[in-house]
């Protein structure tokens, strides 16, 4: 069953090459790209279940060595529980966004790149997340960004341009940081396979490592990752790159690819590198180590990581509160949540403990996973708004819960699962973010630390709930804005197309002819130019109806939210669990 | 002394690709960009050791100290991606001149 680990893989690489191949009929291609989505999510659920299922048992790691090369000569993928936890988060999201495109993103841009960028994208994350090499991690997060440059690129208007140089700028450059942290490591280490480096790292003697280098090269290879997920002071990208991808781009980006850094750092960090005890007498800051006890390389990181997390938090929620715009609150937020996901990891990086370790990347993951689904939820719904309404300013907006309660609604509890309110699952991850800090406190002794993760943590939530009810206010409550008047004369009705106002017939962003674009055989090709697919009242409840499904799956997670704390559990134990995760790969010995 | 030729000129290559990227033409931040992920090249190439014979087998005896030739497979795929990345970016500056008239960055602006 090892082959099953590239099953996702080929899954997604299959499908970007058809829907490359299936141009010529734009029917198709939608289809072949949907069908795809689809048949990723069935290969990560019976990975899943090869490699987690049943509940309660301990996770196994299924190992796939490409052309049956030996580790660590070839190239290892490594589907472990962490694997498999964050792919299904990446399978859900990116299947409501690809289903939430089809009516969003214009015919002529699905015609032109967009569903083989979509599942190339795809690709560098699936392989991202199941590589066990150091260097094809770096060829992933290539596969994955070269498809998001475009991606970010793909209105080309004045902004979009703007935005895809900087973030190409800035990735290149993250780039050639990162080639030069793994060339370093391999080295000083002599290896690029993870697991052999971890062996490697535990015994540093024995294979004549230098660990000082080492120690300087993973803090630089940390930069990278911090960079890719957004944290403070690596987050100055994020607002501008997220408001110029499609809508439903922007929520994957926010939703996997930002989680790839995450699970970077976790994998490497609590792994990999967690393997190495530092030099004795470096005498660094805020190391609170019970004496006796060798720090690891991790207890390097907590610090680094803490400071990051708590300038993320505090960077994203006041500049949410600051922002007049949905989509601009929402890219904020963003910043400030992936500081909440980041907090459990600093805590309890300091912490010798294994069982609070555990449960502050438990907290970590059901965090992240909340985050992904709500905020892929919530770039959704502003999109869904901004379409209807033809603008995503607070100034335009007001009154929209009256005219689409059920937009409303699902809005609401994407926001109320950030905010962390029972029974929603993201309540569950502030608990579990609390409570690693209070266990780190109190059991581990991680010292004022943990107390002013805490008093951190707090401050974020109170941001939290203060931008989102600000957001509410403005664009559902309060009586209904000209703009919104325009757009939906009167309660809005997926039946009923005479409910749908002038803007919205237009095709929202200006390209009209809802003739054609009821023509999908897509003979009548160069005038329809940007126009949508499908009449407009069919477009918003195909919209809708994909904003709900995710709002239902917060709220089935919340309340079945045993299997979701079981899966981050396992997850959380497989990426504490160096040893297990070294035999599963089991490195040859190369002698020197 | 190649060890310390390599190292200097590493250091003048980073140093020069860091000038080009913090200039206000886009065109040569793009410069300096593709002089840092060459440096990188560069410097991966290094990594391998300078010295030994190319770890090709002659006929009947294996090469006695070759050297390493996992890193220059590493190079080979950085240099394809990083051609790759180089041609998006030109393309890009194009048409960021095409949208704006302009590529110096302070007149982009773009701070929000």
């Amino acid at each position: 069953v090892t082959q099953l680990v590239v099953a996702p893989l080929l899954v997604a690489l299959v499908t970007a090459i058809l829907a490359l191949l299936a141009r010529p009929s734009d029917r198709l291609q939608r289809g072949v790209s949907l069908l795809g989505g689809v048949a990723y999510l069935a290969a990560v659920a019976a990975l899943f279940d090869a490699v987690v299922l049943p509940f309660g048992e301990p996770s196994r790691a299924l190992v796939y060595q490409v052309s049956n090369w030996p580790a660590p000569f070839g190239i290892s993928l490594v589907a472990d529980a962490l694997s498999a936890f964050m792919l299904g988060l990446a399978a859900i999201v990116s299947l409501a966004a690809l289903a939430f495109s089809l009516p969003y993103v214009g015919r002529f841009g699905q015609r032109l790149s967009y569903h083989p960028l979509y599942h190339f994208m795809l690709v560098g994350v699936t392989g991202s997340f199941l590589t066990g090499d150091l260097f094809n991690l770096f060829v992933w997060f290539e596969v994955m960004l070269m498809s998001s440059y475009i991606l970010v690129l793909f209105y080309s208007g004045p902004e979009h341009t703007r935005a895809a140089l900087y973030y190409v700028v800035l990735n290149l450059l993250a780039s050639a940081v990162m080639l030069v942290a793994i060339g370093g490591i391999y080295a000083t280490t002599g290896t690029l396979n993870m697991a052999d480096l971890a062996r490697r790292l535990a015994d540093p003697a024995a294979y004549e490592i230098a660990l000082l280098p080492t120690l300087g090269l993973a803090a630089l290879l940390f930069s990278v990752f911090a960079l890719k997920a957004g944290i403070a002071p690596f987050q100055f990208w994020v607002p501008q790159a997220y408001r110029a991808a499609p809508t439903p781009v922007t929520a994957v980006l926010a939703g996997v690819v930002k989680k790839v850094g995450v699970y970077a750092v976790v994998r490497l960090y609590f792994t990999v590198f967690a393997a190495a005890t530092l030099p004795r007498g470096l005498g660094l800051p805020g190391l609170a180590v019970p004496s006796g006890q060798d720090a690891t390389f991790l207890a390097f990181f907590g610090p680094v990581l803490f400071l990051m997390a708590t300038a993320s938090i505090l960077l994203g929620g006041v500049g949410a509160v600051s922002r007049d715009d949905v989509d601009g609150v929402l890219a904020y937020s963003s910043i400030g949540q992936v500081g909440f996901i980041v907090l459990p990891l600093a805590v309890v990086a300091t912490v010798p403990v294994t069982e609070i370790r555990v449960l502050g990347v438990t907290a970590a993951l059901v965090y992240a996973f909340n985050h992904g689904l709500a905020k892929s939820l919530l770039f959704l719904a502003s999109g869904i708004v901004g379409e209807a309404v033809g603008s995503g300013e607070f100034d335009d907006l007001g009154g929209l819960a009256g005219r689409a309660p059920v937009l409303a609604a699902a809005f609401l509890i994407g926001a109320l699962a950030l905010i962390g309110v029972p029974p929603l699952s993201g309540f569950f991850g502030k608990f579990l973010v609390f409570d690693a800090a209070v266990r780190a406190l109190t059991g581990g002794g991680a010292g004022t630390g943990a107390a002013l993760a805490l008093a951190v943590a707090l401050v974020g939530a109170v941001l939290t709930i203060a931008y989102f009810t600000r957001a509410w206010n403005a664009v559902f409550w309060g009586p209904a804005s000209e703009t919104v008047e325009a757009a939906l004369p009167a309660r809005w009705s997926p039946r009923d197309p005479s409910t749908v106002g002038e803007a919205i017939a237009d095709g929202g962003r200006g390209a009209g002819d809802s003739g054609a674009s009821r023509d999908p055989s897509g003979a009548r090709d160069g005038g329809a130019g940007a126009t949508p697919i499908g009449a407009p009242s069919r477009r918003l409840a195909v919209e809708v109806t994909v904003v709900v499904s995710l709002a239902l799956a917060i709220v089935g997670f919340g309340i079945g939210f045993e299997g979701l704390y079981a899966a981050a559990d396992a997850a959380a134990r497989a990426a504490v669990d160096t040893g297990g995760y070294v035999d599963a790969v089991a490195p040859r010995e190369v002698l020197g | 002394v190649t060890q310390f030729v390599l190292a200097g000129v590493l250091g003048v290559l980073f140093t020069l690709g860091t000038y080009l990227v913090l200039r206000r033409d886009v065109v040569r931040v793009i410069w300096g960009v593709t002089i840092i992920s060459q440096s990188a090249n560069v410097y991966l190439v290094t990594m391998g050791g300078l010295e030994g014979v190319a770890p090709v087998a002659a006929h009947g005896h294996f090469a006695s100290r070759p050297t390493d030739p996992l890193v220059q497979a590493l190079v080979l795929t950085a240099i394809v991606i990083g051609f790759g990345t180089t041609a998006l970016a030109l393309v890009l500056t194009y048409r960021v001149y095409e949208e704006h008239g302009t590529i110096n960055t302070h007149e982009l602006g773009g701070r929000q």
